[in-house]
């Protein structure tokens, strides 16, 4: 069996962790990741699931939700089990933004290989932030500067109460870390980044900024808000009821990475990922999110055949953009025919660190 | 003088990339979430010292010598 896949709504830790346990039953499973409600102690249940697999890679992380399959869920915890056929080997270590060498000097021994030449085809990273820190920016880039295999997840939510996220791996439960796992792969893999936008046509340059905090204070010389209210058409009073609609774009080789804004500040606006002094953004419309969505993994399906497992890194405006038009059960139905878990995210992970997108690692 | 900015940043993907032309790709969007988009470059842009500065800080992160 290539995979097996796991959801409890058992509310305590120990009668959780039991019935993950039981319904993960494959033989020899190499690695189970798990993204977990932030209602569960997150010491306590990281050393639950780190016991009740021994000598298996076992990492994860809390959510703003839970998705397993076809079904959005709240409150429970989702895991997947994977065989040798997929994971032929995995190494787990944490990282943070200040110190990534020594996580990728632990790779580099495991394997007996280089990450700066690793193979981006044999390899994959897959990485889970602290969705609190606002540390993702500076850990993808350093993650960039030092590989070319791709490392793609998410950040760690709590339930939408901003008040703590962890990381899990080796029995302990880590704040302001990031978990960096990388794997052999045994079977073909890639990677699925989809977000339901284009550009509106308009472009603003952010002349003032605070990177660090994510604040613009300005685009094109004028005050932050003035120029966006001008860019959609809207007044600056209403803007906030269009963050969702008309986020804005960094545009590479004809990609779109969306960085989204969170709230106005006086005339500033603050993003939910840093905005560089000088970057040119567009101003994006939103589009179908099913289509799109559903368009993306059946252009995969046609490229590596059917999948045999799926992990959704989904942001949570996503996913309250998707509640909120009532569309959960036709989301969900996008993925039915595919063995998947994910989570939603506070931002994803795709050579940058990314807003109201889908990152996806599929094995095939 | 010009062109230098670009002569470097096609050098910083060439060493990074080795032929590969899928990092070669992910090398240039690298660039661009590092604050400077290589499509904005040509052989006629004027050599300006500050981007010609965070070009060669780029190139120092990926460990390419140009």
């Amino acid at each position: 069996m290539a995979v097996a896949i796991a959801n409890t709504t058992q509310k305590s830790v120990t009668a959780a962790v039991a019935d993950l346990h039981r319904q993960l039953s494959m033989e020899e499973p190499k690695m189970v990741i798990y993204f977990a409600s932030a209602h569960y102690d997150p010491h306590a249940l990281s050393a639950a699931m780190h016991a009740a697999f021994p000598g298996i890679v076992v990492f994860g992380c809390t959510t703003a939700g839970e998705i397993v399959g076809h079904k959005m869920l709240k409150g429970t915890i989702a895991a997947m089990a994977f065989g040798k056929d997929i994971v032929e080997d995995v190494v787990v270590n944490i990282g943070t933004s200040s110190n990534l060498k020594s996580a990728f000097r632990s790779f580099e021994s495991h394997y007996q290989i280089s990450m700066l030449d690793a193979d981006p085809e044999k390899y994959v990273g897959i990485v889970l932030c602290d969705g609190l820190s606002c540390a993702e920016e500076s850990i993808m880039d350093k993650i960039g500067n030092l590989t070319d295999i791709t490392f793609i997840g998410g950040s760690a939510g709590d339930d939408l109460q901003f008040a703590g996220t962890y990381v899990f791996a080796s029995g302990e439960a880590y704040s302001d870390s990031a978990v960096l796992a990388l794997i052999k792969c045994g079977c073909c893999f890639d990677t699925i980044k989809t977000q339901s936008f284009t550009s509106l046509g308009k472009k603003l340059v952010a002349t003032k900024v605070d990177e660090h905090r994510r604040i613009v204070y300005e685009f094109d010389g004028q005050p932050a808000v003035q120029a966006y209210a001008q860019a959609i058409g809207q007044p600056v009073e209403k803007l906030p009821e269009y963050f969702m609609r008309h986020p804005f774009g960094l545009m590479a080789g004809g990609e779109l990475y969306v960085r989204s804004p969170q709230q106005l500040k006086n005339d500033s606006i603050v993003f939910f990922c840093h905005i560089k002094e000088g970057m040119m953004l567009h101003v994006l419309q939103a589009e179908d999110i099913i289509q799109e969505t559903a368009h993306a993994i059946k252009e995969k399906e046609a490229e590596l055949g059917t999948l045999k497992a799926l992990l959704n890194f989904n942001c949570i405006l996503r996913t309250l953009h998707i509640e909120h038009e009532g569309l959960t059960e036709e989301y969900g139905l996008i993925f039915k025919d595919v063995p998947s878990i994910g989570f939603s995210t506070y931002g994803e992970a795709y050579i940058g660190h990314i807003n109201q997108t889908a990152t996806m690692l599929v094995f095939a | 003088m010009a062109g230098k900015i670009k002569e470097m940043i096609d050098q910083i993907i060439e060493k990074r990339a080795k032929g590969n032309p899928s990092i070669a790709k992910i090398t240039r969007t690298k660039i661009v979430f590092k604050g400077i988009d290589p499509d904005e470059y040509t052989p006629d842009t004027e050599d300006d010292p500050e981007i010609i500065r965070k070009v060669q800080q780029i190139a120092d992160k990926f460990g390419v010598t140009l």
